[in-house]
């Protein structure tokens, strides 16, 4: 840029042409280039052709005063300063208020010697290149605010999990939201949800946002348990954010086919699940400090477990829905909110008739906080997964048989004592599956396959608890309270998972091999008791093995039931064009 | 002023009281009321009685503040929040992370 254009250009507006030449000479030597005007209608007519940094306005003038000049000039000038200085000899209160009025930023009182104009040409400057810099700041500010908020929407929250079945309100009280939703689908049919408030909100809140939906899902997609994940979060969050930031959020595990709901909220207002009746089932109230304050989750913190039916909803909100102010300053307060969800239990809308009443309530008042909400259906998810798809299990065809000789890889793992308190291998075995033989939808089925039958062995096997403890809703709570009282002095005991993998032309079979440190049961009692209970679907036990039972080809249960071997056979596409 | 400090028991509390809104427009004043008092054996008082509402970000302040307290080999003590100042933190389970006078 040239040295001519980077010069501020003044503009002078007086019908005295003497008053104008002498002020042209002054701010000349301020270095400013110089326009002028003899009268208001000039004035105004010239600071739109020139747009000049700098306007120095008389009041008394023929056609249009200063006053109105300066009125219009302001009003063109929008969100631009273009500081305007009122040059007048009337010095009188009245002259001085209706200046300001008028919008003129300041007022200089003829005679005035040449270094008091200048000073006050020099102050004005300052004040406005100060604005100039915190517009630039602002625009800097809207900008990266744009771009967080398109990720935030985009990258984040488009991958939710089945956004037709869950209900999501996101209101965000700034441009975008310190609230995250996140949906996500475990390999076994499970269906992942967190509904999390980062302290405060606008850009500030939202720096956690992308690590913590990046290891919801990564771990999700793993098969992670929702402990887990959870303790991963934590741990995140604790080495990114600083100290007074924290990540207040209610973890929830959807599982349609174990009947049940595991939930741990830290820090949100009670979670729900309402029945059928939509009367509240049970409330989840924060059982844990918010999270990235503490290095490790407490340890008395463990997951609540609920069963579940059908019909049951699932809804998790944030403190924004609960503290919603009216212009009375009153509060929305829980018992509204609940009014307003059992109502949209029967109408089937949750997320609309919160929103509605939400918005009765409050009116036209400013939304001082991020406000969201998550409704999800306890049932309805199976019909786009793969377990319950597959009812009757693959066999052989003659084919496979010319290549099932051999297995093509093997692997084991020997769990001992109290590392089976800690590890998970199901995420490890998949992981190894999917190195190997690549990812696929058919080891969806199979996860399922390797959960139940490992956690049948260290539950049932190594820890001895009886299933029947899980026939009431109560007994449920009891057996998962047992279970990790039981894992805590967990002091010897093994299980013994190995795979043998044998590939077929087009498809292949994953034979399963485990064996526990338990005294084996009564298999033959267990499955007859579970085809009984098919029909009455009352019974909440040994749900495990006849779900097994469908996915396999064949379950074979040796030993009094301490080793188990399944053997689970999959085809992929081209194999259904071969007919023998 | 909505954030005061005093001395009591011959000099071994220092507390910081505060009065109406504890929100994130008393986050400089909160601040610069203990930063300079690093004394040790001094505990760490923050008097909620007079406080009427409290938001998520004072509840980071706090964080702070309990940060500070372990850093000089003491510790922090909430006094007496009414119900609404109490019940937030309580969702929070703050009591877990420090002790709570009523």
């Amino acid at each position: 840029m040239d040295a001519f254009k980077n010069k501020k250009l003044a503009l002078v507006v007086d019908d005295s042409m003497t008053q104008c030449l002498l002020l042209s000479v002054l701010l000349k030597e301020e270095g400013y280039q110089v326009e002028v005007a003899n009268d208001g209608a000039k004035g105004v007519e010239k600071y739109i052709e020139h747009q000049p940094d700098l306007v120095l306005m008389d009041i008394n003038m023929p056609i249009m005063n200063g006053y109105e000049a300066a009125r219009r000039i302001k009003k063109l000038s929008g969100d631009n300063l273009a500081p305007l200085i009122f040059i007048t000899s009337m010095d009188t209160d009245q002259s001085f208020i209706e200046s300001v009025d008028a919008g003129g930023d300041g007022i200089l009182v003829r005679p005035f010697s040449p270094q008091v104009f200048k000073a006050k040409i020099k102050s004005i400057q300052r004040i406005s290149d100060l604005y100039q810099q915190v517009k630039n700041l602002q625009q800097e500010q809207h900008k990266d605010a744009e771009l967080a908020e398109k990720m935030m929407s985009e990258v984040i929250e488009s991958r939710n999990f089945a956004l037709d079945k869950i209900g999501i309100i996101k209101q965000a009280a700034t441009m975008f939201s310190g609230d995250i939703q996140l949906t996500s689908l475990c390999p076994n049919g499970d269906i992942h949800i967190l509904l999390g408030d980062f302290t405060g909100h606008g850009l500030r809140a939202s720096i956690g946002a992308i690590p913590v939906s990046e290891t919801f899902r990564a771990m999700t997609k793993k098969g992670f348990a929702l402990i887990d994940i959870i303790a991963q979060v934590n741990r995140q969050l604790n080495d990114l954010l600083p100290n007074d930031l924290f990540f207040a959020a209610c973890f929830a595990c959807i599982s349609s086919h174990q009947k049940s709901a595991y939930i741990f909220n830290a820090g949100l207002p009670d979670g729900y699940i309402f029945d059928e009746n939509s009367a509240i089932k049970q409330q989840f109230p924060s059982v844990h400090p918010p999270l990235g304050i503490l290095p490790k989750l407490l340890a008395d913190s463990p997951l609540v477990v609920v069963s579940i039916e059908d019909n049951d909803h699932l809804v998790l909100i944030s403190d924004g829905i609960i503290e919603a102010r009216n212009e009375q300053g009153q509060e929305f307060g829980v018992s509204q909110f609940e009014q307003a969800a059992k109502v949209g239990m029967i109408t089937h809308n949750i997320t609309a008739h919160v929103l509605k009443e939400l918005q009765n309530f409050c009116q036209n008042m400013p939304q001082e906080d991020d406000i969201s909400l998550i409704d999800a259906p306890c049932s309805g998810w199976q019909k786009t997964l793969t377990p319950n798809q597959i009812i009757i299990p693959d066999s052989y065809s003659f084919e496979d048989n010319l290549y099932a000789d051999t297995p093509s890889w093997s692997w084991h793992l020997h769990l001992t004592d109290k590392l089976l308190a800690t590890v998970n291998p199901i995420p490890l075995v998949m992981n190894q599956i999917n190195d190997i033989e690549g990812a696929g939808e058919h080891w969806q089925s199979l996860y399922t396959v390797l959960t139940e039958l490992f956690l049948n062995a260290l539950d049932h096997g190594v820890l001895g608890l009886s299933s029947a403890l899980k026939d009431s809703p109560e007994g449920f709570s009891q057996y998962f309270n047992e279970r990790s009282k039981r894992l805590d002095h967990l002091e010897q005991g093994f299980v013994h998972l190995e795979l043998n993998y044998f590939p077929f032309a087009y498809g292949g079979k994953m034979v399963i091999n485990v064996k526990d440190s338990g005294e084996g049961f009564d298999v033959l009692k267990v499955l007859k008791n579970n085809r009984g209970a098919q029909h009455e679907s009352m019974r909440l036990s040994g749900r495990g093995i006849e779900l097994i039972n469908q996915l396999c080809d064949t379950l074979d249960y040796q030993e009094n039931g301490t080793f188990v071997m399944a053997s689970y056979v999959w085809h992929n596409d081209k194999a259904s064009n071969f007919h023998y | 002023m909505a954030v005061s400090t005093n001395f009591s028991e011959e000099n071994k509390q220092m507390i910081i009281m505060i009065e109406d809104r504890f929100d994130f427009s008393l986050h400089q004043q909160f601040r610069d009321s203990y930063s300079q008092c690093v004394d040790k054996n001094l505990n760490y008082i923050l008097d909620l009685s007079r406080t009427k509402y409290m938001d998520s970000s004072a509840l980071g302040m706090i964080l702070l503040l309990k940060d500070f307290a372990e850093m000089n080999a003491s510790k922090l003590v909430i006094r007496k929040p009414n119900e609404t100042v109490n019940k937030i933190l309580e969702i929070a389970q703050f009591h877990r992370l420090m002790t709570i006078e009523h």
